[in-house]
């Protein structure tokens, strides 16, 4: 071995150790290895130390745990954040990835989870206060769809729109916020919409915007004695403040406006907070009487006051309405058709192949040969608050099924290909 | 440090100017920004040892091995020079030669860092607490430099040149003392674990053909690579386990079963080339190959020791 070998024919410690230690390569491995092979001495050796070490590790490896033994619980609680933040990233990423799902599939999401609309409740005379705030959209309908019918679905009384026609009955029929299920995504949106006017109301409305452009006396001191300049100057910056939120409100309310036939406020009024929204977003306040259920002024079919009774007993996944209609598809893709508003069902034969999955309305145009199933019933559609009864558009269904393939209906009965 | 200062400290700390290394110190110089790489790199400041002695050091240690050349017509050149120390452990061998100096705050320093790895390690080796920490004073004792020889100390740490770790390097010390006084006071038993002695041979001669199988097996097993024979006598004669065979050629246990199929399949082909070279058919060879193993006058480790080179015949510690 080298010149420095222990005992002249064995390697020395260090060539040991470095062997062991993988420090050695080429030719001094070799030869050491070769030694090995034919040395008991170094072999045991080796053997050894290599053993003490692994005994050492392993004493050093149980002995930082010792150290931090008392605080071994804090710090495996510290780890445990790491899967905790994974997993609520995981969460807030489904949430946004639904919330996206939901805009763009509002409507069919929605309706999926409503139930049948209850017969026609005995209509009441709303307040005028009501009335302003809740538009039955029945006449609305406007002649043009809008840009982004899946959007403006979500808005309900609230959130002031312009009547679009959106392929499923929900969006015809907006829904009073109250009555929407606690975790539709919907609902949230439209809190979040609503917050701004709201907000302006709770931030003290700006006299000077109040409505009849009387200053409001509640908003004064009560007496002028300890009013002082300071507080007039402070009601001022709020005032304006005011002002200017408003003026972006309207700004983000503007392209709503535009649609309805009767967008323009009424004349000489001087728009309230709370107002002015509603009075530019559902200008189409007919003389119709808005269908009431309870003191609510406004319910719809899709409200869901209990849950569809399928006579196959499953769940529905989608629902569609034209006019007194109803189509709804079970959970076994089979399609059921209501002519009385969800009382009675009568499964429809299958025409189409696969397996369906949804169904929707769609609007035609007007003065077509083939009337709307509302527009034929006047008992019903008049008091149904349903699209399509003032204008009377044609109404028709498709049904897609699990291949994408689409099949399209007028009477819901009959289904062709598309 | 200009190799004159090296010199000059070098004389006056007392440390050898080389061991056994050509005699080129003075000749040589370190680089000077891989000296300061390096001493910035093992924080020996902190056991006291100055920035002079620390680059004496390294001198040493490279021109004591050439700075790992082969030819030493050249000198090192100061990659070459870098290349060299970043192998080794620098740090280490730096407490090392500090320690053999004598330098008291690198012995504090020593026995704080290795003081009880030492001793769990000696504990280790021997399976019991008192031959453990016996055997881990008596090399403590040795390094420390009781141990003189024609009036100087000597200190095996010298001989730690930084190819390893320094902890590797006292367990393998240990080690081999172990095992060196384990067959200086007990040459006459019967060792248990390894080197078991080869039992006697048989009187009678044994046939032609075992005769044959023999030879053949001889020669399989001198002709093998020097890996496969650590394979063999580490699995078959030190009965080790094939995890700490594994641990000692850094492979996986998986590996070395793997590589111990592989010889075994090609010493029994080459026994069988043997046999057949010798005038035997196949059939008879593959009978002759499933002899008893207890009519065969075969000793593996008489085989591999005959299969070593000269030079590394075995002998007794002095």
């Amino acid at each position: 071995m080298t010149a420095t070998s222990q005992h002249g024919f064995h390697p020395d410690a260090e060539s040991l150790s470095a062997f062991s230690e993988q420090a050695l390569e080429g030719r001094e491995r070799r030869e050491v290895l070769a030694h090995l092979a034919v040395c008991g001495r170094c072999r045991q050796a080796v053997a050894l130390a290599r053993e003490a070490a692994d005994a050492g590790d392993v004493v050093a490896a149980a002995q930082p745990r010792k150290a931090i033994a008392p605080n071994a619980w804090w710090k495996q609680w510290r780890l445990v954040w790491v899967p905790t933040a994974v997993v609520a990233a995981f969460a807030a990423a489904s949430i946004s990835v639904y919330i996206e799902h939901a805009d763009r599939h509002g409507p069919n999401v929605k309706i999926a989870e409503q139930s049948p609309p209850q017969g026609p409740t005995p209509a009441a005379t709303s307040s005028p206060t009501e009335q302003a705030k809740v538009e039955p959209p029945a006449a609305a309908v406007p002649a043009t769809p809008p840009a982004h019918p899946a959007k403006h679905a979500h808005s309900g009384a609230e959130k002031p729109m312009p009547a679009p026609t959106p392929p499923v009955v929900g969006a015809q029929m907006p829904l009073e916020p109250e009555a929407r299920e606690p975790g539709s995504m919907d609902r949230v949106e439209v809190r979040r919409e609503a917050q701004q006017p709201s907000h302006a109301e709770a931030m003290q409305t700006p006299p000077e915007l109040t409505a009849g452009g009387m200053r409001s006396t509640a908003s004064q001191p009560a007496s002028g004695a300890w009013e002082t300049k300071h507080e007039q100057a402070e009601q001022q910056r709020q005032a304006e403040a005011d002002t200017s939120r408003m003026r972006n409100f309207k700004a983000k309310a503007a392209p709503f406006a535009v649609h309805g036939a009767n967008s323009a406020p009424p004349a000489g009024a001087t728009e309230s907070v709370t107002a002015a929204p509603q009075f530019e977003t559902h200008p189409a306040v007919t003389a119709e009487p808005a269908p009431m259920l309870g003191n609510k002024p406004f319910r719809d079919v899709t409200t869901p006051a209990k849950p569809i009774q399928l006579p196959s007993g499953l769940a529905s996944v989608s629902i569609a309405s034209g006019g007194h209609f109803l189509l709804t598809i079970d959970k076994a893709g089979a399609l059921f058709l209501s002519e009385d508003r969800g009382v009675t069902w009568e499964r429809i034969p299958t025409q189409w192949t696969g397996h369906a999955v949804a169904v929707r309305q769609q609007a035609g145009d007007h003065g077509s040969p083939q009337a709307a199933p509302a527009a034929q019933n006047p008992t019903t559609g008049g008091s149904f608050p349903d699209a399509g009864v003032a204008s009377a558009p044609i109404v028709s269904f498709e049904l897609s099924n699990d291949k994408n393939q689409v099949w399209e209906s007028t009477d819901g009965r009959t289904w062709t290909p598309k | 440090m200009a190799p004159t200062e090296s010199a000059a400290s070098a004389a006056e700390t007392g440390i050898p100017t080389g061991t056994g290394a050509p005699n080129c110190v003075s000749d040589l110089s370190l680089d000077r920004a891989l000296a300061a790489e390096l001493w910035r790199g093992c924080d020996a400041a902190r056991w006291g040892l100055t920035r002079d002695e620390f680059e004496q050091i390294l001198l040493e240690a490279g021109t004591a091995q050439n700075f790992g050349l082969t030819s030493t017509a050249t000198p090192a050149t100061p990659k070459q020079q870098a290349a060299f120390f970043r192998n080794l452990c620098v740090a280490d061998l730096a407490l090392a030669r500090a320690c053999a100096r004598g330098n008291e705050r690198a012995w504090e320093h020593f026995i704080a860092i290795y003081r009880q790895p030492l001793t769990r390690a000696a504990i280790a080796i021997t399976g019991s607490e008192t031959l453990g920490r016996d055997l881990a004073d008596q090399l403590y004792a040795e390094i420390y430099g009781l141990n003189a020889r024609e009036g100087q100390r000597r200190c095996p740490l010298l001989s730690y040149r930084g190819r390893g770790s320094l902890m590797g390097w006292l367990r393998t010390t240990l080690a081999q003392r172990h095992v060196d006084h384990y067959r200086r006071t007990r040459r006459e038993e019967p060792i248990q674990e390894f080197d078991a002695p080869a039992p006697d041979p048989l009187p009678q001669m044994p046939a032609r053909e075992l005769s044959l199988l023999e030879q053949a097996i001889a020669q399989a097993v001198s002709s093998r690579d020097p890996e496969v024979c650590y394979l063999l006598a580490a699995y078959y004669l030190d009965e080790q386990t094939l995890l700490e065979i594994g641990r000692v050629l850094g492979v996986h246990e998986a590996t070395v079963s793997r590589r111990l199929h592989r010889a075994t399949d090609q010493i029994r082909k080459h026994i069988l080339k043997n046999l057949q070279r010798h005038g035997m058919s196949r059939r008879q060879a593959e009978e002759a190959m499933g002899a008893d193993t207890r009519d065969l006058e075969v000793n593996l480790k008489k085989l591999l020791q005959n299969s070593q080179s000269e030079a590394f015949q075995e002998q007794a510690a002095s």
